[in-house]
């Protein structure tokens, strides 16, 4: 373990009150309503919260709030690359960067990254990439960061859609928008747009099979552009999930399009 | 990750040999290149193999130490991945080059066995809360020629039925306290069962078709794979749109279906020769690394 | 023409605002922003709040986790206060360990903490030489438009003050912590510092609450620290142009009267939270 000389260090162990209480409701079902509610087997994503343009030193940024799931996006850019040993100069670099704030899970998450939010940074970059027409910018690059202020469930696709939102914001030229979703496959049923609990709970109980799966999407082009699962899934669950994802995605689209067309009409009000 | 330059006329024969399923070193779409497996190639490991597919070259070892097990699930073992990219691969590997490429299969790895059947955790444990075995699999990279994901994978699996974990027994004092002492007879060990470890299969979308095992030419041509995590039963444990380019849903759904068949048919035939290569025991040569 | 002036020459364009005694956004010299107050919005922190002030946000989240005390002081619990600049607040800011000014903001921070004693240290033990809460006091910008030390100040203060520990007990007989969530009770908060900061433009014109373009302008910047009973917890004032014991004067009167607007907002806020509940 590193120690971190930068910040001021607290006591070297220290455990969760979580852990040690006892664990109420963390057995799911896996049938009936869900606990927020919402519908199973039914593409129930959770109404979202948008807004563009909050950031004001940002070139351009984004909220999204989804149920508990809080998250911030930033884009910075296009501006000189840092790396100039890179070969390819003809198009620009597009770099992402996810991070948890530190009070942002049950558990506190330490300062420190850890191999999730590489990995979800990287998923992230995969995902974007193929949206933004980066030979628009040659020798130059692009930053996005997100930061997740509260994970309440399915971080990583609104992490996508938020930072999509905020490249657009930020007038960065894009083939299309890319939106996320994700879902839970718990034995024979599913829920979309996983909470917390509902996609973490199954550590500790349930021998049923379970998979989950974030998609991203470009909507108007019809691509896939990120695409990841974990856990057990059958070839026809996986197939019929991803369609599922996308039909999320599409329920999104309208919400995400009307939140932009605001922001674009704020900055560039028309003129009578 | 290692690259290589190809010219235009280079992809366009590419291309159209995949187009006719006729691929530029005379394979068809979905085989793999020769491969060879060896295991028990490092001693000083508890279970080790060397996998060479085309020229890329893997070297697995498993460890296995006495660790605590995590808070939240008391009574199983785990697994910890780390992969380590070296210069000798590639010379972009050099100095922190291979950083990025090793935390990234590392993380897939992860995803790959984050389920509970992959591999049975229940058996690593020693006694729970207290104990338990953690199985530290370090992947070393020898040399890339493509498709890092399914070498890997197959040697991971040759690694794990490979391993040998000595037994413990777990003794009480009058006291409560425990003491765990290690069986004496070194041949008095236990086995992992990796029937249910996935292999991951690599498909790269070239043209309209996809590839199973492709090149680094061949990936120079492609702008998006997807790999899965396929058990012998045909679960898929994982799966990842990998490269910089997107696909549409339809294709995703093709390479699913390939993914799954290709992955389930690589299961048996590994078994075979994993057992067979056990039963020769002391009788068979050992190849090393100087093949 | 005028942003063309701003760009080229930021500090005449400043200037020739200061010489009529107000400043480029239209306030006077000694005006604050508006500040807004937003308490308890992450609910998986034991305490939170979001404070804008101005453009410049800042995000307070409290996370309270149990530890052994130290050998030294067995009765104590501790506080660990970092404050996070992000590059997501800031073009100015890269990816990596804190920079200089995160670490020195962080200092800051518990430098109050510990001289002010917002919170009794002894407060968060639980049992002598055995238990104690550790209180993670995590700030983070999310929009960086100067003077963010009075805003994690304000941030830091109104999540303590919402903060909600749940009752821990040891078992005597296995020694063992229980925790018991149904109760919680809050934090006692012992003192309530608020901190003021100014900039020196030219050595002798003295602004309150800077925004990043100006405090990158100044000549020297002072920050003031005072709580509800009038004393001085914190007087920083980092290098810089001197100034004169009257400014100082001047200054902490400034502080006396900011501190009033402070304590009524987070008392308001809290207020207006029990009532929607």
């Amino acid at each position: 373990m590193p120690t971190d000389t930068k910040r001021v260090r607290g006591p070297d162990v220290s455990q969760s009150p979580v852990l040690l209480g006892y664990k109420p409701a963390a057995v799911l079902a896996s049938r009936g309503p869900r606990e927020d509610g919402r519908q199973r087997d039914q593409v129930d994503v959770r109404p979202v919260f948008v807004r563009c343009g909050l950031v004001s030193q940002a070139k351009g940024s984004a909220y999204i709030e989804a149920g508990n799931t809080k998250l911030i996006s930033c884009v910075y850019g296009p501006r000189e690359t840092d790396r100039k040993d890179e070969t390819d100069m003809k198009s620009g670099r597009l770099t992402t960067d996810v991070r948890f704030a530190p009070f942002s899970c049950p558990e506190r998450v330490p300062w420190i990254q850890g191999s999730q939010d590489k990995d979800l940074s990287l998923m992230l970059h995969e995902s974007l990439q193929p949206a933004v027409c980066l030979q628009r910018y040659p020798r130059s690059q692009i930053d996005v960061s997100v930061m997740v202020l509260e994970n309440s469930g399915s971080a990583l696709a609104h992490a996508v859609t938020c930072a999509s939102l905020a490249l657009a914001d930020a007038g960065i030229e894009m083939y299309d928008l890319v939106l996320g979703c994700s879902l839970q496959q718990v034995g024979s049923s599913y829920v979309v747009d996983p909470s917390y609990l509902e996609e973490n709970g199954w550590r500790c109980n349930s021998s049923e099979s379970r998979g989950g799966l974030t998609v991203a999407f470009l909507p108007s082009l019809n691509q896939i552009s990120g695409l990841q699962s974990d856990g057990e899934m059958s070839e026809e669950t996986l197939t019929a999930g991803v369609r599922t994802c996308i039909e999320g995605c599409y329920k999104l689209y309208p919400v995400i399009q009307k939140v932009l067309t605001k922001a674009v009409r704020r900055a560039a009000p028309p003129s009578t | 990750m290692a690259t290589v330059q190809v010219s235009e006329a280079e992809k366009v024969y590419i291309l159209h040999g995949i187009r006719d399923d006729l691929r530029v070193d005379g394979r068809g779409c979905e085989d793999y290149r020769h491969m060879e497996i060896e295991t028990d190639v490092v001693s000083n490991t508890d279970g080790s193999a060397k996998v060479t597919l085309g020229h890329t070259a893997v070297l697995v070892g498993v460890k296995a130490e006495i660790g605590k097990p995590r808070p939240m699930i008391p009574n199983e073992g785990y697994l910890e991945f780390f992969v380590d990219c070296s210069a000798n691969a590639t010379p972009e590997f050099e100095g922190r080059g291979g950083e990025e490429l090793g935390t990234n299969l590392s993380n897939v790895l992860y995803k790959v066995f984050s389920n509970k059947h992959s591999l049975d955790l229940h058996s690593l444990s020693i006694s729970p809360g207290e104990h338990c075995w953690v199985l530290y699999v370090d992947v070393l990279l020898l040399q890339c020629d493509g498709n890092l994901y399914d070498a890997i994978s197959i040697a991971i699996k040759a690694a794990l039925f490979n391993t040998k974990i000595p037994r413990v027994n777990i003794t009480s004092d009058d006291e409560g306290g425990k003491e765990i002492e290690l069986s004496d007879d070194p041949y008095d060990c236990m086995r992992v069962n990796v029937e249910n470890v996935p292999c991951i299969v690599t498909l790269c979308k070239v043209g309209h078709r996809h590839v199973v095992d492709a090149t680094l030419q061949e990936k120079a041509c492609s702008v998006a794979s997807l790999i899965i995590a396929v058990t012998h039963n045909g679960t898929i444990t994982c799966s990842r749109k990998v490269g910089g380019g997107s696909l549409d849903p339809e294709s995703i759904f093709e390479m699913t279906e390939t993914g799954k068949r290709v992955g389930k048919a690589l299961h048996a035939p590994l078994m075979k020769l994993l057992q067979q290569e056990e039963s020769l025991s002391k009788k068979r040569v050992r190849v090393g690394f100087l093949c | 023409m005028a942003a063309g002036f701003k760009t080229a020459e930021p500090l005449e364009y400043h200037r020739s605002f200061l010489k009529e005694n107000c400043r480029p956004d239209g306030r006077e010299l000694s005006e604050f922003r508006s500040t807004t107050l937003n308490i308890g919005s992450i609910s998986t922190a034991d305490g939170s709040a979001l404070v804008k002030l101005g453009n410049t946000t800042i995000i307070c989240g409290i996370k309270a986790e149990l530890t052994n005390p130290t050998v030294d002081a067995p009765g104590k619990g501790y506080i660990v206060p970092n404050v996070d600049l992000p590059p997501l607040c800031s073009s100015r800011f890269r990816p990596g360990p804190p920079g200089e000014q995160a670490q020195a903001a962080s200092q800051f921070i518990a430098d109050i903490i510990e001289s002010s004693e917002v919170i009794k240290k002894e407060d968060l033990c639980i049992g002598r030489g055995k238990l104690c809460w550790v209180l993670y006091c995590d700030i983070m910008c999310l929009d960086y438009d100067g003077n963010i030390l009075d805003a994690c100040v304000v941030a830091l203060l109104a999540a303590l003050k919402t903060t909600q520990l749940p009752e821990v007990t040891i078992n005597k007989e296995t020694s063992a912590p229980e925790v018991n969530f149904e109760k919680k009770h809050k934090l006692n908060i012992h003192r309530h510092p608020v901190s003021v900061s100014f900039c020196i433009f030219d050595d002798s014109i003295l602004i309150v609450d800077p925004t990043a373009e100006e405090e990158s302008l100044s000549t020297a910047r002072l920050t003031v620290v005072m709580d509800e009973e009038d004393q001085l917890c914190s007087l920083h004032k980092p290098g810089g142009t001197p100034l004169s014991g009257e400014k100082l004067q001047e200054c902490i009167k400034r502080a006396t009267a900011r501190k009033g607007e402070i304590h009524k907002l987070i008392e308001k806020v809290i207020k207006s939270m029990k009532t929607a509940q």
